[in-house]
């Protein structure tokens, strides 16, 4: 009895977990797409791994020069 | 007594009538999922202007662990890399200076796990030993970090991934037991457990700050499930991974995330159309994926692989960009510097290497 209790209570918590997802809204991927797109686009220029540091020296990982003026 | 609960839960269901509708539901969602699925993001991305990827160059090598490097995190002041390994040892790395400030004796080797505190004054770490302690770092004081270890949360198997959920007082973790679990960090209490997992949980990611309370996990059912703090409730699941998911990562934008796995693919899943909307992939990569990161824009997808290279990808074109290759086992970690301007890659070669 015990373990049909807990089959019972397993298959109910699977399918509550079930019907919250079919209860979300959502949305074309068409438009999620745009909004990723847009938002790559938005930000391009902070990403220097993408593209690149406008000066070495802002990059905190650069080679340390070997000479360093006084 | 068990009956009397569970009828009193809930009179009118019965295991059938739950079966059915679950079986009905899972139809009604592959429908609708599918519907909305009107076009293909490589597609559009067609249209988009090529990039010149810039070379990602060595910058650091970061030796001193004697064994696997499992896990690393940055500090928040963008300098200092916490990691843990399979040799029972965390070490504060100064990643400037590539030297080594604290190292931290653990109580058991595969210290599988390791998070910076947003504030930058605390570590948590743990593995093997089913648990998660805290070292507070600095504070003025000379003591070791050892000395002042606090522990927090335990999980009954071992515990895989934590992370501090943007403040110092709470933090989050996933275990061996297909759990995750929110813990106070003062007092060590339980504060919310999320079950619905039906394996081992390996990754964490905690949706970007002004998203609100959800985050996501992914595990050996091979799952991507995303999570309600509050309620504690796996609010949508993506199930088309065809191995162990071992890294989840929520994109800048926070509308979608993407997944790396032992199928050797990336995934990217969009929250809001509730699909997956690409895969990175190639005939050539047989090897699973470890760790998924991106970059500030989220153009870039970073993974490490277990064929001992970590690679980026172009998120849009689907295409793979660059190869970082130096590493002389699998690349367990790879992470994006707090600002964005370098790389860090962790491996089972014993080594941290940053690139940028």
């Amino acid at each position: 009895m015990d373990m049909m209790v807990s089959t019972l209570q397993q298959q109910r918590a699977v399918t509550e977990q079930l019907r919250r997802e079919a209860s979300i809204k959502r949305i074309p991927v068409s438009v999620a797409v745009a909004d990723i797109v847009r938002y790559i686009n938005e930000h391009e220029q902070e990403d220097c791994l993408l593209v690149g540091f406008s000066s070495q020296k802002v990059n905190p990982f650069r080679e340390k020069s070997s000479c360093t003026v006084l | 007594m068990a009956a009397d609960t569970a009828v009193a839960a809930s009179p009118e269901e019965t295991l059938e009538s739950l079966l059915r509708e679950a079986e009905a539901l899972k139809q009604k969602l592959e429908e609708e999922r599918q519907k909305l699925n009107d076009v293909a993001l490589s597609c559009v991305a067609e249209r988009l202007e090529q990039i010149n990827f810039p070379n990602l160059k060595l910058r650091r090598a970061l030796k001193g662990h004697q064994a696997k490097v499992l896990c690393s995190d940055w500090s928040p002041d963008k300098r200092h890399i916490v990691s843990s390994s399979q040799d029972g040892k965390v070490i504060i790395w100064d990643a400037f200076t590539a030297t080594k400030e604290h190292t931290i004796s653990m109580p058991s080797t595969w210290v599988m796990a390791c998070a910076y505190a947003p504030s930058g004054n605390m570590v948590a770490a743990g593995g093997l030993d089913n648990k998660v302690t805290v070292f507070p770092l600095g504070g003025g004081s000379d003591e070791e970090p050892a000395s002042r270890k606090r522990t927090v949360a335990t999980h009954t198997s071992y515990m895989s991934a934590c992370l501090f959920p943007n403040t110092d007082r709470q933090i989050l973790t996933g275990g061996g037991d297909g759990t995750c679990a929110l813990w106070d960090v003062e007092s060590g209490q339980l504060l919310q457990s999320f079950q619905a997992h039906a394996a081992d949980v390996m990754a964490l990611d905690l949706a970007p700050t002004d998203m609100g309370d959800t985050f996501v996990s992914g595990g050996c059912d091979r799952a991507v499930l995303v999570w309600d703090m509050r309620s504690g409730h796996a609010v949508q699941a993506f199930d088309t991974h065809l191995s162990d998911v071992n890294s989840v990562r929520y994109h800048p934008s926070g509308d979608s995330l993407a997944s790396g796995s032992d199928d050797s693919c990336c995934r990217l899943f969009d929250l809001r159309a509730d699909r997956e909307v690409a895969r990175y992939w190639k005939e050539s990569v047989i090897f699973g994926v470890n760790s998924v990161e991106w970059s500030v824009s989220g153009r870039l997808l970073f993974a490490g692989y277990s064929d001992y290279t970590a690679c980026a990808w172009d998120a849009l074109r689907e295409a793979r960009v660059c190869v970082l290759c130096g590493h002389e086992h699998r690349v367990s970690r790879v992470q994006l510097s707090p600002d964005g301007t370098a790389l860090s890659t962790a491996s089972w070669d014993t080594t941290l290497r940053v690139w940028a």
